[in-house]
């Protein structure tokens, strides 16, 4: 894999509000990778900061192995999808996707029409280019705003919240399309977005921020497996927090979690730095269970009682009190034939495993 | 009902004395009254006779052709600046540049009259009225362009710079297309006022005086009222063909652009 942009200590200062610290990245070619992070964080900051229509305040941001300091937005091998989609009302699609040809002087009439044709074809606009752009659906402008940057066969394209603006199940449709596109052309994707899901079924690598600062940065399976901060592990799904006590570290991590006992995990269930003394524990609803009657388990059980019972169809999430845990434990339990819905106050078994405990900064 | 009778009423009060030009200007007789005395176009054919008249003429459509003109083209600039970027003390500067729609024209007059003479050593010429109806007219401009801008989606001109243009070809060819209809009825409004606008005129024209003073000047006689009347048929219809066609072509402009339509001038 090798690496086509580098950011090295970025910043950025709006007035006395620090929007970007210290950020340190690199995407490698081919990649789609995702900024994520709740609203306010500075991902579409950093997002413009690439594209050029934000300059850094400090710092370095190389494409390609240039400096991108002296290159203004429209010199750059970069292509952006707006979260409005900015399409021009006042064309037609076919104009608005040949927008970007507008500076190819070589290029003759009958290719660059081709090549419009083309960039439709692949958005699964083919035929539309004569339509008026204002007429469209938002599923179709999102289309025309992806062809339009596509034609121009940038090393990067910037997604900016595309699929905000569509309902959920144009959303899931064009995230699947979004995937299939960006393997066919091999374009380097960088998505920012607020959604959990959206960044964890799309991207290769995922970079959660907050705060203008980057959490954690990792695959999607790392992240959420092994999320390294309790801000990152309650952004990202849901997390049960626990209060631990690291008591001896070395191969092997001794730890005492409230409620669970005296256990001991492994060192990749812990993050690099830590240390004997006070923790945090984590550990998600699906990998915790309720033993109902007639199943058995060869995993550790602990007593409870249902505090609530939200059903979902598919699922039923039950709130579980377990004597010395804080917070009653969020279970997720699939409704499976024969289990039947706890009700509230209903004792029970909860299952639990070391192996799916993370400990957080 | 009442409503409706107050609504006719209304009408005809705002209407009637505009209705009465036309009427007045092809009447046969000097004096401004009824019964009418019959048939002429005698007045048009002095108005097109009339020397002074159209020098007069002349100066008011080229003040007002250059003011609408200068005026627009700031209000562009400050209505962009106004609703695309943030910056230090943008609500300070944006009054200030509101202020003259309510300064009191004669205060401006009297001013610039001080400034121009006293204190530039200039001579008065068109170009001092040019200046004080730049001044009076761009807040008008900047009233109208700021719905124009505000619609608009700042995205826009990122998106066509993305795309490979400069920021200015990224405004000439996303941005001002989109405005056009706004440009269009600010260049109307600003022309209009500048037209007919007599204090600051009367204050600072030189030696050939604009069209509204040049027609101040007739009323002192009486015999040459029907040729004022004549001038101010034209005037209303040129009036009426102008909102024509600026309202056409706005329509044409917000199809194109698939907006809304939200009001007009007809």
């Amino acid at each position: 894999m090798t690496a086509l942009i580098t950011l090295t200590g970025v910043n950025k200062y709006y007035a006395d509000y620090h929007a970007l610290r210290d950020i340190n990245l690199t995407i490698n070619a081919g990649e789609f990778f995702s900024l994520l992070g709740p609203s306010g964080c500075g991902k579409t900051t950093l997002l413009r900061t690439i594209a050029g229509f934000e300059s850094v305040s400090d710092g370095v941001v190389m494409i390609g192995g240039k400096d991108m300091a002296d290159v203004p937005a429209n010199l750059r091998p970069t292509n952006m999808v707006f979260q409005s989609y900015a399409i021009f009302p006042h064309l037609t699609v076919a104009e608005n996707v040949a927008f970007g040809l507008r500076k190819s002087k070589d290029l003759d009439k009958p290719t660059k029409a081709k090549m419009v044709e083309e960039a439709l074809t692949m958005v699964g606009l083919a035929g539309y280019g004569k339509r008026a752009a204002h007429a469209l659906s938002g599923g179709q402008r999102q289309r025309v705003a992806l062809a339009r940057a596509l034609i121009l066969k940038p090393k990067v394209l910037l997604l900016d919240e595309p699929l905000s603006a569509l309902d959920k199940k144009m959303r899931e449709q064009m995230q699947v399309e979004l995937i299939r596109l960006q393997r066919q052309v091999g374009i380097t994707f960088i998505l920012v977005t607020h959604d959990q899901e959206e960044a964890l079924v799309m991207s290769d690598r995922i970079a959660v921020m907050f705060e203008g600062e980057i959490g954690q940065l990792a695959d999607p399976e790392t992240l959420y497996r092994r999320p390294n901060s309790r801000r990152v592990a309650s952004f990202i799904g849901k997390m049960n927090f626990l209060d631990a006590e690291v008591k001896a570290v070395s191969e092997e991590i001794d730890v005492t979690v409230q409620g669970l006992g005296p256990l001991k995990i492994s060192a990749e269930q812990a993050p690099e730095e830590v240390s004997v003394g006070p923790a945090v524990a984590g550990i998600r609803p699906e990998t915790l269970g309720i033993l109902f009657e007639g199943e058995t388990t060869d995993r550790k059980l602990v007593d409870g009682v249902v505090d609530e019972v939200v059903y979902y169809g598919d699922m039923t999430y039950y709130d579980v009190r377990v004597d010395g845990v804080a917070q009653p434990l969020n279970i997720a339990m699939k409704n499976l034939i024969g289990r039947p819905v706890l009700d509230v106050g209903a004792k029970t078994r909860v299952i639990w495993d070391e192996r799916s405990l993370v400990l957080l900064k | 009902m009442s409503l409706r009778i107050y609504a006719i009423a209304y009408l005809i009060f705002l209407y009637a004395p505009i209705v009465l030009l036309p009427i007045f200007a092809f009447n046969d007789a000097t004096i401004i009254a009824f019964p009418l005395s019959g048939f002429t176009t005698d007045w048009f054919t002095e108005l097109a006779s009339n020397k002074s008249l159209h020098a007069a003429v002349k100066n008011s459509l080229f003040i007002a052709l250059v003011s609408a003109v200068t005026s627009t083209i700031l209000g562009v600039c400050a209505s962009r600046a106004g609703a695309m970027h943030r910056f230090r003390f943008k609500a300070g500067i944006m009054g200030f540049i509101m202020l003259p729609l309510v300064l009191p024209e004669i205060i401006v007059a009297v001013s610039l009259l001080v400034v121009v003479v006293q204190i530039l050593d200039l001579g008065l010429s068109n170009w001092t009225i040019i200046a004080a109806h730049v001044l009076i007219c761009t807040p008008f401009c900047i009233a109208i362009l700021n719905g124009a801008f505000q619609n608009l989606d700042p995205a826009m001109e990122e998106a066509a710079m993305d795309l490979g243009e400069s920021r200015f070809s990224a405004f000439r060819l996303v941005t001002l297309p989109l405005v056009m209809p706004g440009i269009i009825s600010s260049m109307l409004i600003a022309f209009t006022i500048s037209l007919d606008e007599f204090i600051i005129a009367f204050f600072l024209s030189g030696s050939s005086p604009t069209m509204p003073v040049y027609i101040w000047g007739l009323l002192r006689f009486p015999a040459s009222l029907p040729v004022v009347m004549a001038l101010g048929t034209i005037l209303v219809a040129l009036s009426i063909v102008l909102l024509t066609i600026a309202e056409l072509l706005r329509r044409r402009g917000l199809a194109r652009a698939g907006v809304k339509d939200e009001g007009g001038f007809l």
